[in-house]
């Protein structure tokens, strides 16, 4: 096995409802290995997007850690893991979050726009841009690459989140339910372009999920419940 | 008012600076990631959601117009009467009361050596009661109080003003300004109707004042109107849309440079304005004691009377303005037509409508930027003070005199003895201050000191004998900034001189520039002005609030923008200074849109003002209340900058409530928004 790419080590996290504890997550630890494509499983509610939010650093652990890259992340300063998400990780999530006053494009720029000083777009900003399109052509959204989210279908708006989320060549992508929120077909599609996006250009993906068969995908299984894990990372 | 800036020492540092400082900023925003000019121009200008901020802006806009406009107006008052109370008076006044001071040419000529003073000269001041006798028959005579100034008139002109305010030099320089005015207009093509009527109208206000000069001696009517009359003939032909030939344009410039020149060489020399002229009624008072020439306040000597007064008026300048307002109105609303088009960018519909509204917007702009401002002739009813005495009329001037020691002359019975002259009227004298023009009446030096006791009385009857006195010593100093120091030195000599000379005696001088005399008067009017300026800067804590209400509630709103941007690695403060950047645009707007209106509107203010007279009969600007023939305005480009930089940094701090929002709100957290 490669080396790990991520790890998450005794992973604990905690919710203050009013006076009362609520623990969602219990010491959990994994690994991810280079390349991977890992899917975590459970329930609703078994604290899965607790656990992706804390391995893609979006949140901080009430115990535990997560080492990325060989770093320990919540030693290091908030810039970067900022930074990190912003170039090494991707984002997809179930309800695509896509900002709605921009178009699929500016869209898709958006972790280019982040990282750039205004000083620097005027020159920066064709390289980006062909970046960005030659990722919407290879995801099919060539022809709406100008249209605001709420004018595309739900798989179009996945594919565009989808792009979002590999314009930076990150190297490791999160993918909260990508499915979830998708008919059927739409669905295996965006999972068709994830397994391809792991076995072509040998991008980690870890994902999760509540849908067996969207699961099935992976390469490796975790299952999650009641914010334990079933079996060892 | 430009040359005062120009003159500022610490212009070129300041400027300087200014831009230094803009350029660090521009450096800092420009270094600050791309994300946040997007989005926030995004959240600003996308949609029909952008009606809110920009309705937002419009109180900032508001605030500033008024802010900017009412400020340059009072200041305006402020500076105005300032400048003609200085104008009146002197720099330094070193007043002596009642008492009067001994001695006072060799105090003045000490005055004149201490350090910063130019010249001083001693005056008179007595209260009288002045009785006019009207040139109209079934006109009573007038009995009013004044304030009798006895002057050395070839000094007094160098305290100040004195010259230009009186009557035959405004004449002559008003018929000057009229003969540039024909020039010109005989120099251009002939225009279209209005601009023909008012160089015809020229012409009669010339002829009014060549009446008006031969009424006070400067000139006979037969003298100068052979010099008008090619200019009429060429106005003639301009008012009949000819061009007159180029020998009759020599021939009328030659008759108004005449004219010009004729008038320049009877003006009167200072030291001569309180003669009487010889022969002007001299001959009716034959064998009568020769009276002395007086110059009388327009407030003295005439009453208020309903006039009608022609203005030329800049026609369209209104409507100018009007448009441009419109135009800038019309192109916030195709801003919202062309983001609200983007989004149904294949409807044919939404096409014509974006383009019929940028031309809609072309069209006004164009409109308003070659309406033709032309010249214009309007009339309106005015209250002046209408002379009711003559050049050359009698005025009986009464006084009570008061001796050295305080005592009055009296009568048999113990009665004061008034002391009454027949004074002839030389000119008029009209500063625009009404405090002078209604009660100051000057007369000669000599003159006056007799009338208010004050000359040299010999020994009599056991009382020992008196030096002449003068009320007060005015100064004119070399730099005015700098009078309060003068002030001092004065102090100082005024003790030397005391010790030196100690028959003058224990008494109370008070040394005042005019300023420290005046400042009821100008204390108020500074204190209105901050009043009002504070009055509507406190609309600006509703505004500040407005901003602070709507960054909060747009970052509220845009929570899910919030989690999305920090997901993809935007740090907390630059999501923060997204919010912060909206409220400074939005400040940004405002003030441009309030600061450019404010200076399009004093450009044009007394255009507007009288096109709303007779276009809509409101006297926004009612003169003889104000006792200004124009409203006044001095715009300080240090207020404007105050008044700009504090909205835009008062919106940008209001809108710190989203900013903090935003900045503070985990991405998870504003994730699970959805």
């Amino acid at each position: 096995m490669s080396k790990p790419i991520l790890e998450g080590r005794g992973l604990s996290k905690d919710y203050w409802m009013g006076p009362s504890r609520l623990r969602v997550l219990h010491g959990v630890s994994l690994s991810v290995a280079q390349g991977e494509f890992l899917c975590v499983l459970g329930p609703s509610g078994s604290g899965k997007s607790t656990l992706l939010h804390l391995l893609g650093l979006l949140d901080r652990p009430t115990e535990g850690g997560v080492v990325f890259e060989g770093e320990d992340a919540f030693a290091k300063p908030k810039r970067w893991r900022d930074r990190m998400r912003n170039e090494a990780i991707g984002f997809v999530f179930q309800f695509y979050y896509l900002m709605p006053d921009l178009s699929v494009l500016e869209n898709t720029l958006l972790p280019a726009m982040i990282c750039t000083p205004a000083l620097a777009w005027p020159v920066a900003r064709r390289r980006h841009r062909r970046r960005a399109l030659q990722v919407l052509g290879d995801l099919g959204l060539a022809e709406r690459v100008h249209h605001l989210p709420q004018e595309l279908s739900g798989g179009e708006r996945q594919r565009a989140a989808l792009a979002r989320a590999l314009v930076h060549k990150p190297r490791l992508l999160f993918a909260d339910e990508p499915t979830g929120n998708l008919d059927t077909a739409t669905g295996a599609e965006i999972m068709r372009v994830l397994a391809r996006l792991n076995k072509r250009d040998g991008l980690t993906v870890v994902m999760v999920t509540h849908d067996e068969r969207v699961a099935e995908q992976a390469d490796r299984l975790l299952r999650l419940r009641d914010g334990r894990l079933l079996h060892g990372a | 008012m430009p040359n005062e800036w120009l003159a500022w020492p610490w212009l070129i540092p300041a400027i300087a600076a200014g831009g230094l400082a803009a350029l660090a900023l521009l450096a800092a925003v420009l270094r600050t990631p791309i994300y946040k000019h997007i989005i926030c121009l995004k959240y600003l200008f996308c949609g029909w959601k952008a009606v809110v901020p920009m309705v937002t802006a419009l109180p900032a806009a508001i605030g500033v117009f008024l802010l900017i406009l009412v400020f340059a107006i009072m200041n305006g008052f402020a500076y105005d009467t300032r400048e003609m109370t200085r104008g009146t008076l002197a720099d330094i006044i070193v007043d002596a009361h009642m008492e009067g001071l001994p001695y006072y040419d060799e105090f003045a000529r000490r005055i004149e050596n201490v350090e910063g003073v130019q010249a001083a000269t001693p005056i008179i001041q007595t209260y009288a009661v002045i009785r006019v006798k009207p040139r109209y028959t079934g006109i009573r005579p007038i009995v009013r109080p004044c304030v009798v100034l006895g002057i050395r008139p070839a000094e007094k002109a160098k305290m100040g003003r004195f010259q230009e305010y009186l009557g035959r030099e405004r004449l002559v320089k008003r018929i000057q300004d009229q003969t540039d005015a024909v020039l010109e207009a005989l120099r251009a093509s002939p225009g279209p109707a209005s601009t023909r009527e008012v160089q015809t109208y020229l012409i009669l206000d010339i002829l009014e004042d060549i009446d008006k000069a031969r009424e006070a001696g400067l000139c006979s009517f037969e003298e100068c109107a052979p010099a008008v009359q090619p200019a009429v003939k060429c106005l003639e032909l301009l008012r009949k849309g000819a061009s007159p030939p180029g020998d009759a344009i020599r021939e009328a410039a030659r008759g108004l440079h005449s004219l010009r020149d004729s008038l320049k060489q009877r003006r009167v020399a200072p030291e001569e304005v309180l003669t009487v002229q010889a022969g002007r009624r001299g001959d009716r008072r034959q064998g009568a004691k020769e009276p002395s020439g007086c110059i009388g306040g327009i407030g003295v000597i005439g009453t208020p009377m309903p006039h009608a007064v022609s203005e030329i008026v800049q026609a369209g300048a209104g409507w100018r303005v009007l448009l441009t307002f419109v135009a800038a109105l019309a192109l916030v609303v195709f801003l919202f037509v062309w983001q609200a088009g983007r989004r149904h960018r294949g409807r044919r519909l939404w096409r014509l409508a974006t383009w019929a509204w940028a031309g809609a917007v072309l069209a006004l702009a164009l409109e308003a930027t070659f309406i033709p401002v032309v010249p214009s002739r309007t009339e309106r009813q005015e209250v002046i003070d209408f002379p009711l005495v003559d050049y050359g009329g009698d005025l009986v001037v009464s006084t009570i005199p008061v001796r050295a020691s305080g005592a009055l002359d009296v009568e048999a019975g113990g009665i004061p003895k008034v002391s009454s002259r027949v004074l002839t009227l030389v000119d008029t004298f009209k500063s625009g201050y009404w405090e002078a023009d209604s009660t100051n009446v000057y007369v000669d030096f000599a003159t006056a000191q007799q009338m208010a006791g004050m000359d040299a009385q010999p020994s009599s009857d056991g009382r020992a004998a008196a030096p002449a006195r003068a009320s007060q010593i005015q100064v004119k100093v070399k730099d005015p900034a700098r009078a309060a120091e003068t002030v001092r030195g004065i102090e100082e000599a005024w003790q030397t001189f005391v010790r030196e000379r100690p028959e003058v005696g224990p008494l109370h001088l008070t040394v005042n520039t005019w300023e420290t005399q005046q400042r009821m008067i100008l204390t108020v009017v500074e204190v209105e002005k901050y009043i009002t300026a504070l009055m509507l800067g406190a609309m600006f804590v509703g505004f500040g609030v407005l901003i602070g209400l709507i960054s909060y509630v747009m970052a509220y709103i845009k929570s899910r923008d919030v989690g999305i941007l920090k997901a993809l690695g935007a740090h907390d403060a630059g999501v923060g200074s997204l919010f912060l950047g909206y409220g400074f645009i939005i400040g940004a707007i405002g003030t441009a849109l309030g600061l450019s209106s404010a200076l399009l509107m004093l450009h044009y203010l007394d255009a507007i003002e009288l096109w709303v007279n007779s276009t809509l009969h409101i006297n926004v600007f009612p003169r003889e209340m104000y006792y200004f023939d124009h409203i006044p305005q001095h715009l300080s480009a240090e207020w404007c900058v105050v008044v700009a930089l504090g909205v835009l940094a008062l919106s940008t701090l209001a809108s710190m409530a989203g900013g903090l929002l935003a900045a503070l709100k985990q991405p998870v957290e504003a994730l699970r928004y959805e």
